[in-house]
């Protein structure tokens, strides 16, 4: 069966990063795994060491394959395949209709952008399917989009499609939802204030919380560097120390399952991404 | 004349703060200054005093020339409408199924509406100094793309299309080839969607004149604002300060300064090559010696950070240092800027004009 995993995040800490660590990790292990962004392709694709992206699933790696949903695409696919709109003669003037409804009609163009990955999981071609998910703050709109429609759609194809797209987004069997974040004020009190309203609205708990950038343990007593002249090492094991105690208190509060280090100096995008794969093998489902 | 200065950037990267502490500096320097901010992290919230207050500036208890104003973003919509829809239209346009979804799904209309505050609070007259910590949507871009979105969306392409050329004063019926194609589309969704979206479409362009008079006066004012675009080293809100200059030029609107937040000190780079000295402790001293080359690697990754900005797009860039403690308190926020560099001229260029470095 076809596994699904969601990656979500404040933006800024990491979510494409970790969802292309999560192919490599599951690719690493063997399985047939597909990476597709849902939003912003830029920073998948750099993570994954490639120009650009396509709406078409391309090979990265042995195992390991991406694609960027893109509305074009995706809405294409929605009407052919997912609704079998037939081949009309107006198709111009159809097409535009149709965007008027996506531009316009709650849930559609997210029901039309999250439905993607959710066909790909229905293939049964995939061990799994990582979806670079829209950020913290537009998340709740994109898995509530079944409902919405439902409520505005009383019959017909749209419904039936969103209420399938729905099942597969709500089966904890097939589909796992990830929130990175790093541990920082803002970012954790929202991550935490998103998983709760989730929670409290679509009965949906995120499988597991990461967090990124995790500064490694000085092993330096404040003692120890107490009355010693002041230097750039001192300054450094000072702002270290400090910055280190500001992060155990938001790790405390947000009870992360897994906590990925923090990586000095500078690296590629490809660099991170491997080397985040190493510390996700327990997120994999 | 009211100085303006918009601080703009990626969300996570200190506008907030940054904005406060500017406003605190200008008050201190006797200027009656306002920071108009939208999402504070609470405790700086509870400093300014703007946790549980509106739109309307309220002086900062204790800090006299200072005075915030909180933007209640969720209001927005609600306002433009009122504003700009005539009251018959606007009863109807906000009971519409459809307004919320286009709420929510332009997030822009809170850009517009803390454009068009920042414009009110500027034209009044009351303030020499205003900081605008911009909304989070669209990375900050919103703020000065709304305006025209916003007249855009009200008049854009879908409806133009649904109406033919013209703009119609009220509600019309849609052009006659578009009806057949909307009907045609319903049968296949199943259900009476799209007719009703031209319904409320229809409705929303009533507005049009009216938005577009005012988003071409907002944007003057924000031609003539100085432009602070904040960023980290990190790659995100580097890659978002990075559209400032690409997507600003559209409406006319240059940034004035890069400002690099969570700086480290240079120092620190060549320091990591030279032994330490003053320690005693082999194992102390080898810890403190890992640690400053850890620091030090990320120091120049920062000054890399830095040097590309100012090179790709020629503009100046201010460096603020990296404080452990966030500024907690109203009183603490000039110490952000005590070690800050290229920050001296933002009170007196703007509109195109380049702050003065120190």
């Amino acid at each position: 069966m076809t596994r699904l995993v969601l990656v979500s995040g404040k933006g800024g800490t990491g979510k494409s990063a970790v969802a292309a660590a999560l192919g490599i990790a599951s690719a690493r292990r063997g399985d047939r795994v597909l990476v597709s962004s849902l939003l912003e392709a830029v920073g998948l694709a750099q993570h994954l060491g490639v120009p650009a992206l396509d709406y078409e699933p391309t090979t990265v790696r042995p195992g390991l394959w991406a694609s960027a949903v893109d509305r074009p695409g995706a809405l294409d696919e929605y009407l052919k395949v997912q609704l079998r709109v037939p081949k009309l003669a107006p198709t111009g003037h159809l097409l535009r209709a149709l965007d008027l409804l996506v531009e316009t009609a709650p849930g559609v163009r997210e029901i039309v952008t999250i439905g993607k990955p959710v066909y790909e999981v229905w293939k049964e071609t995939w061990d799994l399917v990582v979806a670079d998910a829209p950020p913290l703050g537009q998340l709740e709109s994109y898995l509530r989009a079944p409902e919405t429609l439902a409520g505005l759609v009383p019959e017909g194809a749209v419904r039936e499609q969103a209420a399938a797209i729905g099942r597969t987004l709500a089966d904890p069997q097939r589909t796992s939802l990830v929130l990175v974040a790093v541990p920082t004020e803002l970012a954790v009190v929202e991550t935490l204030e998103a998983a709760e309203g989730l929670e409290r609205t679509l009965r949906l708990r995120p499988t597991a919380l990461v967090a990124n950038r995790v500064l490694p343990h000085l092993e330096v007593e404040p003692e120890a560097i107490e009355g010693l002249r002041n230097s750039p090492a001192l300054e450094a094991a000072r702002l270290h120390l400090e910055l280190e105690a500001e992060q155990r208190e938001w790790l405390t509060r947000l009870d992360a399952d897994v906590a990925l280090e923090y990586l000095f100096g500078l690296h590629t995008p490809p660099e991170v991404a491997e080397r985040l794969a190493d510390g996700l093998e327990e997120v994999l489902p | 004349m009211t100085r303006v200065l918009v601080v703009t950037g990626a969300g996570g990267v200190g506008k907030t703060t940054l904005s406060a502490a500017l406003a605190k500096v200008a008050a201190d320097a006797g200027c009656r200054a306002l920071v108009l901010t939208v999402d504070p992290a609470r405790r700086l919230a509870d400093a300014l005093g703007v946790g549980e207050l509106g739109n309307e500036p309220t002086p900062v208890e204790g800090h006299p020339g200072l005075w915030a104003a909180m933007l209640d973003v969720t209001a927005s919509w609600e306002a433009v409408i009122h504003h700009y829809a005539e009251p018959e239209v606007a009863d109807r346009l906000l009971v519409n199924p459809f307004f919320r979804a286009i709420a929510d799904r332009f997030p822009a209309a809170q850009s517009f509406a803390a454009a068009e505050e920042m414009a009110r609070l500027v034209e009044s007259g009351a303030f020499e100094v205003v900081v605008v910590d911009t909304p989070p949507s669209g990375g900050g871009l919103d703020f000065f793309l709304a305006p025209r979105r916003t007249g855009e969306l009200v008049g854009g392409r879908l409806l133009r299309w649904l109406t033919g050329a013209h703009l119609p004063a009220r509600r019309t019926l849609y052009r006659i080839t578009a009806r057949p194609v909307l009907r045609l589309a319903d049968t296949v969704l199943g259900g009476p969607l799209l007719e009703e979206i031209a319904e409320f479409l229809l409705d929303l362009r009533t507005m049009y004149d009216g938005l577009r008079t005012r988003a071409r006066t907002i944007e003057r004012h924000l031609r003539r604002a100085t432009i602070l675009v904040v960023t980290t080293a990190d790659p995100t809100p580097l890659r978002e300060a990075f559209r400032f200059f690409e997507e600003l030029p559209e409406v006319d609107v240059h940034p004035d300064v890069v400002v690099f937040n969570r700086v480290l000190p240079g120092t620190w780079i060549e320091a990591a090559d030279r032994p330490l000295r003053g320690i005693p402790d082999p194992e102390l001293r080898a810890a403190l010696r890992h640690n400053l080359r850890r620091w030090a690697a990320e120091a120049r990754r920062h000054e890399l950070a830095r040097r590309s900005v100012a090179e790709r797009y020629g503009v100046p860039v201010a460096a603020v240092p990296w404080l452990p403690h966030p500024p907690a308190t109203v009183d603490d926020l000039p110490a952000l800027l005590e070690g800050a560099t290229g920050l001296d001229g933002v009170f007196d260029g703007g509109g195109g004009t380049v702050p003065s470095r120190p």
